[in-house]
This record gives C-alpha cells, sequence and structure tokens, in this order.
C-alpha cells in the first residue's frame, strides 16, 4: 500500500478507533499462568464475523464487509478499520479456525498416534471451511492470498496452523525436525485445500483420499530420509571406532 | 466526508472536543461507556482478580517479557545442546588418554543431558521454536569438543573452563532478569506465577552446577593448556557469538 493510502486511511479513521489500525507483532511464548491476548478487538471481531455469514451470498468481497459492518450495528465507513479490505476477511477465518481447531477436536483414546492425530486435525480444519459454507468461496479467497503483498502473512498463517496442529497433536520434538515437521505439514495442508475447492464428491471423500495418498507420501519419503541419515551416521561411527581400535589417536 | 474529517482533526484542540468527534467515533465512545467490551470468553486481556484472597493476583506477561524468554530459553536449550555434544565428542579421547577422569566426565555429562532435558521439556511446553542454527550448531560443537579432546586433558578443561564461564555470565545475566521481574510484580502486590518461579529455581540450580563444572576444570589444570590465552579467547568469541545469533535466528 502506497504511503498516501495510508495516510488516507490513518485521517479517515475515527480517532478513538485510530489505536486499532496498529499491529502489534506477537510472541510466541505460551503462557500457562496468563491469560492470552485475544487477537482481535471487538469492534474488529464482531463487523468481521458478521461479514463472514454474507461471504457465502456477496463473495470475499468488499460488499461483504459493509454488509458485516452494518449488521454488527456500525456505519458503512468502518471498513476503514480494515486496511488490507478483503485479506483482512480472509484472515479473519483462517484465524478464528485455527483458534478454534482445539475446541472441534477432542482425542479420548489416548493410544492415537501422533500421524493419525495429525490426519484427523486437517480433516477437521478442511471440514470447518465447509460448515462455514465458506468452500464454494475459497478459490476468491485463495486468490485474494496469492497477490504479493498478502503473500508473507498468508504463508505465516498457513506456518501458525501447522504448527497448531502438531501441538494439539501432541508432538514435543524440538530439533532440528521441528521445521521439516511444519514445513511438510503446510504443503499437505495448502494441497488439500486447494483440491477441496474442486472437490465434488459426496461429503469431500475425494479430498480425504487425496489427503491419504499425500500422507502415505511422506511417511515413505521420510522413511527414506531417516533411514538414509541413520545408515550414514552409523557407517560414520563404525569408521571412527575401526581407527581408535587401531591406535589412531582420534 | 473526509475533508471534514481531516479538516477537524487537524485544527486540533482549541475546537471544544464534541465537535472533533466523528459520528462513528461518538457511537462507539458511548457504546464503550455502556461496559460492552466483551472479549473473546477464552481469552481475557487483564488477568482477573482471583477468587481467594489469600493469593496475590497475577502479573500479566507484557509482550517484551514474552519476547525475552522466547529467547533466553532458546538459548538455553542450544547452549545445552552444544554441552552434551562437546562432552559426548571428548569423552572418548580424553578418557582412553586419562582413565582417572572417567567419574568426572561421566558426572559432567550426566549433569548437561539433565539440562538439555529440561529445556526441551520447557521450550515444547511453552511453544517456542527451537533454533533454526540447530544442525550447525550441532556439527560445531561436535567438532569443538573432539578438537579440543585430542589436544589432551588440559586443552580439553580449558574449553569447558571457556564455555562455562559464557554461559555462567549468560545464566546470571537472566536469574537477575527475572528476579527483577519478580521483584516489581510483588512491589505492585502481584506474583510472577508458578511457571516462572519454576524456572527462576531451575535456571539458578543449573547455573550453579555450570561454574561447578568449572572450578573442576580449573583445577585439572586447564590454566596449562599450551596457548591458552589463544583457546580461551577463541572459544569464548564464539560461544558469544553463538549466543548473539540464537537469540535471533
Amino acid at each position: 500500500m502506497s504511503s498516501t493510502t495510508a495516510l488516507r486511511t490513518l485521517l479517515r479513521t475515527p480517532a478513538s478507533l485510530r489505536l486499532l489500525l496498529l499491529q502489534t507483532p506477537r510472541s510466541t511464548y505460551h503462557s500457562y499462568d496468563h491469560a492470552e491476548q485475544p487477537v482481535y478487538r471487538e469492534a474488529e471481531r464482531t463487523i468481521l464475523s458478521s461479514a463472514l455469514a454474507h461471504v457465502p451470498i456477496h463473495g470475499f468481497t468488499q460488499e461483504a464487509l459493509t454488509l458485516g459492518a452494518k449488521d454488527a450495528g456500525y456505519l458503512d465507513i468502518s471498513s476503514n478499520l480494515f486496511p488490507k479490505g478483503t485479506f483482512d476477511l480472509v484472515k479473519y477465518h483462517l484465524v478464528s479456525q485455527r483458534l478454534g481447531l482445539k475446541d472441534r477436536i477432542q482425542f479420548p483414546d489416548e493410544n492415537f498416534g501422533v500421524g493419525r492425530k495429525v490426519r484427523n486435525l486437517i480433516l477437521e480444519r478442511l471440514r470447518a471451511n465447509v460448515d462455514t459454507g465458506i468452500v464454494t468461496r475459497w478459490q476468491e479467497a485463495l486468490a485474494i492470498m496469492s497477490l504479493a503483498e498478502n503473500i508473507p502473512a498468508s504463508l505465516r498463517e498457513l506456518g501458525a496452523l501447522a504448527d497448531e496442529m502438531w501441538f494439539l497433536a501432541g508432538d514435543t520434538a524440538v530439533d532440528a525436525s521441528w521445521y521439516t515437521k511444519r514445513a511438510s505439514l503446510s504443503g499437505i495442508y495448502a494441497a488439500a485445500e486447494i483440491y477441496q475447492t474442486t472437490d465434488q464428491s459426496t461429503e469431500y471423500r475425494d479430498t480425504e483420499q487425496f489427503l491419504d495418498r499425500r500422507l502415505e507420501e511422506l511417511r515413505t519419503v521420510g522413511g527414506a530420509v531417516s533411514g538414509t541419515l541413520g545408515w550414514a551416521g552409523f557407517q560414520a561411527g563404525a569408521m571412527v571406532n575401526l581407527l581408535r581400535s587401531k591406535g589412531v589417536m582420534i | 466526508m473526509s475533508l471534514r474529517t481531516t479538516h477537524s482533526i487537524l485544527s486540533g484542540p482549541s475546537l471544544p472536543l464534541k465537535s472533533r468527534l466523528t459520528p462513528l467515533a461518538f457511537q462507539l465512545q458511548s457504546r464503550n461507556r455502556n461496559g460492552t467490551t466483551r472479549t473473546l470468553a477464552s481469552a481475557t486481556p487483564t488477568p482477573q482478580p482471583d477468587p481467594q484472597p489469600a493469593s496475590p493476583p497475577l502479573q500479566s506477561l507484557t509482550n517484551a517479557q514474552k519476547k525475552y524468554l522466547e529467547s533466553a530459553l532458546r538459548v538455553n536449550h542450544a547452549g545445552e545442546l552444544a554441552a552434551t555434544l562437546i562432552y559426548t565428542s571428548q569423552i572418548p579421547p580424553i578418557v582412553k588418554a586419562h582413565p582417572h577422569l572417567r567419574p568426572l566426565m561421566k558426572h559432567m555429562y550426566d549433569q548437561e543431558a539433565g539440562h538439555f532435558k529440561t529445556f526441551n521439556h520447557l521450550l515444547a511446553k511453552h511453544r517456542i521454536r527451537p533454533t533454526a542454527m540447530y544442525p550447525i550448531w550441532y556439527a560445531a560443537s561436535t567438532l569443538l569438543g573432539w578438537g579440543t579432546g585430542v589436544m589432551g586433558r588440559e586443552a580439553a578443561m580449558a574449553c569447558t573452563e571457556a564455555v562455562e564461564t559464557e554461559i555462567g555470565d549468560h545464566y546470571n545475566s537472566q536469574v537477575k532478569e527475572l528476579l527483577r521481574w519478580d521483584d516489581e510484580a510483588k512491589a505492585r502486590g502481584e506474583t510472577l506465577g508458578e511457571d516462572l518461579q519454576a524456572l527462576i529455581k531451575d535456571v539458578r540450580r543449573i547455573r550453579d552446577e555450570e561454574l561447578d563444572h568449572l572450578d573442576h576444570a580449573v583445577g585439572e589444570d586447564a590454566k596449562m593448556a599450551r596457548p591458552y590465552e589463544v583457546l580461551n579467547g577463541v572459544i569464548r568469541a564464539g560461544c558469544r557469538g553463538a549466543i548473539w545469533v540464537t537469540e535471533r535466528v
């Protein structure tokens, strides 16, 4: 956004609401003793959630935002609160469904493996797209997210979703695999979501099968990589021990 | 609309307050005055007053404090990873040349492995990302441990001395910072919460154990290492650099 548009947005917004335009970066330290700050403030939350109800009919458009502001009892001009316009609407769906995921799913069975939990979490998150009725319009959202100015924020949100899924699945690894796990889950989820927007089958059964094929591929490739690395590590250790047994001072 | 708003905002405090408010702002202000500032039920912005009057209210963490905790715990985790790897690769050459050092090395390694476990647990619990330099620190610390181990007992001990000096300083500044938070919270009649109290205790204990290793190393002739100044200077500079990088990525 150019600086003049930014300035105009700032000046158009009423003084009492101007603080809401500031986006504070959030840290990742997750505290159990202290309540987390809500991501959206009250005015933003009511406007955006009522705007989402208009998405199935009006799509991810400025019109849906305006109607949402009206429904929530604010003036039409309140959509000035969202300088990124429709992308803020898309992002609200992403953030609220990510935070709502932990309430949508429970694992009563303790001997559920992490892999099965992740599969269920992905399916549950995809189901949220259907339940809110926005899946028919989701291609528009994907198009908005793929605009150059929105790509960093969209990727950050995708990463946060992958992080949330691994956390809810109970994965506690904090080594280099932390990064590869999140990257591969992000890729699989993004692919499954794109597939879902074109899926015509009953209850999105094709999407489920698509997801299972991707997870199976990941298992195969991941197994091959870790097997190869394990073999190389073992050979290196054996070589060092062999040299030590020959009296080399290493 | 926009022109008038802009004008009235820019004309500043000379006008009476009411005329500077746009209709929307006025409406929202009166909304807030009516006390309809609800928030998400699961996430309240301010700590609720504790139901039992006996325990003081929890202090809410500021964003800066969370950032500090995040980078501090990440550095601690990376540091303990490096420490366990240094000992792992030092032990075979050192113990082969000086069998009497086996119990000491095992004792130090076991303590470091315990610290590493503590921080593994804390990182997973508080959802902090491990350092992106993980594979690089892995290789660098293995190489450092093996290199000083091959150079001999004194060099290995000089390495321990240098590393523990830096890490002791690092933990010390953390304990100071956390205790300062604790004092500030107490001054306001609040408490830091169980997690942070436990963290203070853990970091203190770990710092003392690290400084113990430092004493052991000096007792085992660390100062007799041949290019002592070079070893000490290079390893300490490396530690400081690694801490600086790990705080960020």
